[in-house]
């Protein structure tokens, strides 16, 4: 059990700033999840964390321990990989056994702890069978297997559901949320699903271009993103963008109009004072956040030329009068026609300025 | 994916018109080894012996000095095999898995040891191991026959490493392994394969090798086979049986060696040759 | 990964073999070249340029290197085309493909002598087998001797090297075309090219690299054949086969001018070295173009 710091860190390849300054604290116990897009760096984050890389400058803490100089297997941390780096020619047995093997810790005590981690994870009928004989799914709880036998204060996990189909990735996402209840220890995960990051994590961290982009808790970064990259990152389908101009400020609310969308005024709440009026702005709708035109605090008019309907849900994607797309969500599939030109009802939404940020 | 007629002959054609540029050579041998004298020499030859006799190979084992020859090249070749194996695999894999300054310009330079003519070297090593009294021994041999198996071999090792993804190394290091640990326990069983390309090339390399041997070893009963035979064809000039037979006994043992190993030299060769 | 002492430790073991061996002995050959050494053991004085300027200025030398390039260019065409159209056929589905690629290489496991005693009796001209099949196939009417005029014994040589040699060559055009996925070929035929067509248009340009390294390779190891050619004609007839390596044999152990045998040693590891520099350099601008 341990917390886990990053100070100032920072990671250069050569010429290229790979991750630009970062830091952050983790709670011992805390499930955090690194999330964001392709070369964002948060791979390289989780490996400078192990110690698998170096850092250019800034320090790594575990349980309050300065570890920037040490070598993994003295850090205290144990490592899921993306392909389970399995040892192909050992058993299962073997294989969650080898970090005991390597600290030199006595025969009866390996096999107690090969058995419990076996126990756990219900592995205990293929303790003799090699990694190729096992599936998918089988192999990635081995993997896991081999990281919990070490008793680490921190568990990181490389992207290790993106090899597995579907259904399997469903059912391991919440085999590892029941290993986290039941064992307690510190997570660090990565992960470009934000799904994923959505349901397992205590804590995100949004990355992009090797800086934090944002931290917070699940529902606090979707009821209440900073910048419009986040919020375009989490949720899903992505929140729908539209552009618009403040056309009042109105008892502390900006009132913003997209006349060619079809939006003649809608009062939105900001986080500060809200910009001026005439300051082109950005309006984020997430998809699920659209209702009936009638009586709705906003609305926008567009041509419907894709409808998605998955049974219980319905995506229409809409073509606005500027060209733009926007996707709306609806329970009743019913409410769309491909080839209609019709209102969607608008029920809340963000501002963003021309930056990004959030206003 | 089916093939047409023509395409079926020219594959089939071809495939035995190879078999036979290659077959039927040592086929030939073969059978002329148990022929009897006159029939090896008549004027027509014959394809199938028409007789059979041993004479030619006790001849071989009791009046000439082969199964010495054949001893001698056996152990020089197996030690060169040992040790070309022992010094290849770290190299190999300090080179391919590891970072060192100048990494890359070492590595061309063991390459460039094929940039020249053996010969070129021969007479310097003759004088150096003249001096040291190394003439006339074997150690001589195993040592020259390393050297000459060494760069090939490191880098047929390279393809063999790169097919061991780095995550496993990586976990390994993580499961707090050390780097001659991870090298034996980790990475020398799942590259046995190419390790054994590496023994067989450097087997083979060994026990065909004429040059060296026949300047560095000098009596008789240090002879290996290759220089042992060009002394048999001068002494028996006409004696094509005799000559057969011998050929037939030093193609016999790489050809059992093969047979067992074989596949994983090809494999080697194969795997180990785009960059 | 970041031992950098334990990695010298594993490299130094063959690192320093190498230099002992090859590399020591090159300077050595090096400094003879400036001497005027005879016989092996005798003594040598300081002759600065002297014997390259012997041996640049006669005819044995460029006589030898033309052979030598003659050698050289004659290999390579015929087994790049041997190698070639036996990987090709060795690259299809048939049965019995994993032992033919097994065993294809079964000339290059031989001894050298096995090699030169098999081709000389089979090509014996009184005796053997080539000259009496040809001569009941009606094809000649007297036995030929293969090894007898100065064009015949070359060619003769060539052939038989480029038998021992390329199955080896064989098998590393496979390992390059067995890189090319068989998805590309299959997407071809849909859209309608031919055998033909779809060697020019994908095997050949996929194989290019793999060729284009064989080709360096391939060059210094034959430009290095010296077992073959000495034991089957020894240079002869009248020096008509002697290359370079030949030609630094004879003129070490048979003329007893050791010095002289160094300098050409060390003015054909330059020129090899010069090769590979410059075909190495050729190579990667090409790969570079594509």
């Amino acid at each position: 059990m341990a917390g886990l710091s990053l100070q100032k860190v920072k990671k250069r390849f050569g010429e290229t700033e790979v991750i630009a300054g970062v830091d952050l604290d983790v709670a011992d116990g805390e499930f955090v999840v690194f999330v964001g897009p392709s070369g964002c760096g948060k791979s390289t984050l989780l490996r400078m964390i192990a110690g698998l890389e170096r850092t250019s400058e800034g320090r790594v803490l575990i349980g309050g321990r300065d570890v920037t100089d040490e070598d993994p297997a003295k850090r205290g941390i144990a490592m899921v990989f993306q392909t389970y780096a399995l040892y192909p020619h050992m058993t299962v047995a073997t294989n969650m056994g080898f970090p005991l093997e390597m600290a030199k810790r006595p025969k009866e005590e390996i096999d107690r702890k090969v058995a419990e981690a076996a126990r756990i994870l219900h592995l205990e009928a293929y303790l003799h069978r090699k990694p190729r004989e096992l599936s998918g799914g089988q192999r990635q709880r081995v993997a896991i297997g081999r990281a919990i036998v070490r008793q680490p204060g921190v568990f990181l996990f490389d992207e290790p559901l993106s090899n597995l189909d579907a259904e399997l990735r469903v059912q391991m996402r919440i085999e590892i949320a029941r290993l986290h209840q039941e064992l307690g220890t510190t997570m660090v995960y990565v992960t470009h699903d934000q799904v994923e990051a959505m349901t397992l994590a205590s804590r995100i961290v949004v990355l992009r271009a090797g800086r934090i982009e944002q931290v917070g808790a699940p529902l606090d970064l979707y009821e209440d993103p900073d910048n419009s990259f986040v919020a375009g990152f989490i949720g899903s389908p992505r929140m729908n963008f539209v552009d618009a101009t403040v056309t009042a400020v109105q008892d502390g609310h900006a009132v913003v109009a997209a006349p060619e969308a079809g939006l003649v005024g809608m009062a939105v709440a900001t986080r500060g004072t809200p910009p001026k009026s005439g300051t082109p702005v950005s309006l984020g709708i997430r998809p699920e956040h659209f209702v009936p035109a009638d009586g709705a605090a906003g609305t926008l008019c567009g041509k419907i030329s894709l409808v998605e309907r998955l049974g219980g849900v319905a995506y229409a994607h809409a073509v606005l009068a500027d060209g733009s797309m926007i996707t709306v969500e609806s329970r009743d599939a019913h409410n769309f026609e491909v080839g209609n030109t019709q209102l969607f009802g608008l029920q809340r939404a963000f501002l963003f300025g021309a930056d990004g940020m959030r206003l | 994916m089916r093939r047409t007629l023509s395409q079926s002959l020219s594959l089939y054609g071809g495939l035995l018109l190879i078999v036979l540029v290659i077959g039927l050579p040592f086929w030939w041998v073969l059978t002329g080894s148990i022929k009897l004298p006159k029939e090896i020499i008549q004027r027509v030859p014959t394809m199938v012996p028409q007789s059979f006799t041993l004479q030619h190979f006790e001849k071989l084992l009791q009046a000439s000095d082969f199964p010495v020859y054949l001893l001698n090249s056996m152990v020089v070749a197996l030690f060169s095999t040992a040790f070309t194996v022992l010094l290849a695999l770290p190299a190999a894999y300090a080179f391919f898995r590891m970072e060192f300054p100048g990494r890359n310009a070492l590595y061309k330079t063991i390459l460039l040891a094929y940039a020249f003519p053996g010969v070129v070297v021969l007479i310097p090593l003759y004088g150096l191991f003249a001096k040291v009294g190394l003439i006339d021994s074997p150690v001589a041999l195993v040592i020259v026959n390393v050297a000459f198996a060494l760069p090939f071999s490191i880098w047929m090792m390279r393809s063999f490493l790169a097919s061991v993804p780095r995550e496993i190394e990586e976990a390994a290091v993580v499961d707090g392994a050390s780097t001659i640990t991870i090298l034996v326990r980790i990475l020398m069983p799942l590259i046995a394969p190419g390790i054994a390309s590496v023994a067989i090339f450097a087997f083979i390399s060994s026990w065909t090798e004429y040059l060296f041997a026949s300047v560095l070893i000098v009596s008789d009963a240090r002879r290996t086979i290759p220089v042992g035979f060009a002394g048999i064809i001068g002494q028996y000039q006409i004696d094509w049986g005799l000559l057969l037979a011998g050929a037939t006994a030093a193609i016999i043992p790489v050809v059992i060696l093969f047979a067992l190993v074989g596949r994983w030299f090809v494999s080697g060769l194969t795997d180990g040759a785009v960059k | 990964m970041k031992n950098t002492t334990l990695a010298f430790a594993f490299v130094s073991p063959a690192l320093i073999f190498l230099l002992a061996v090859l590399g020591w002995p090159l300077v050595q050959a090096a400094i003879l070249s400036f001497q005027d050494v005879g016989v092996i053991g005798s003594e040598g004085h300081f002759i600065g340029l002297g014997n390259y300027a012997t041996i640049l200025g006669g005819r044995g030398f460029w006589q030898a290197l033309g052979r030598s390039i003659v050698w050289v260019l004659s290999n390579a065409v015929v087994q790049t085309i041997l190698a070639l159209a036996t990987a090709l056929i060795l690259n299809q589905k048939f049965p019995g493909v994993r032992i033919a690629r097994t065993w294809i290489i079964l000339t290059r496991i031989v001894p050298t002598v096995v090699v030169v005693i098999i081709w000389r009796w089979l090509l014996s001209s009184s005796g053997g087998m080539i000259n009496p099949l040809l001569i009941q196939a009606g094809a000649i009417d007297r036995p030929v001797g293969f090894f007898a005029t100065r064009e015949s014994a070359m060619a003769t040589l060539i052939m038989i090297n480029s038998w021992r040699w390329f199955p080896f060559t064989t098998l590393m055009m496979l390992a390059g075309l067995t890189r090319i996925p068989g998805d590309l070929y299959e997407a071809a035929r849909v859209d309608g090219a031919g055998t033909f067509q779809r060697f020019k248009r994908i095997t050949w340009p996929l194989l290019h690299p793999t060729l284009m390294v064989l080709g360096v390779v391939g060059t210094l190891l034959s430009f290095n054949v010296f077992d073959v050619i000495w034991l089957l004609t020894a240079g002869g007839p009248a020096g008509a086969t002697q290359t370079l390596p030949v030609l630094i044999y004879e003129t070490a152990f048979k003329g007893y001018r050791l010095s002289q045998a160094a300098t050409i040693s060390v003015l054909t590891t330059i020129l090899l070295m010069g090769f590979a520099f410059f075909a190495t350099r050729a190579m990667a601008a090409a790969e570079a173009d594509r």
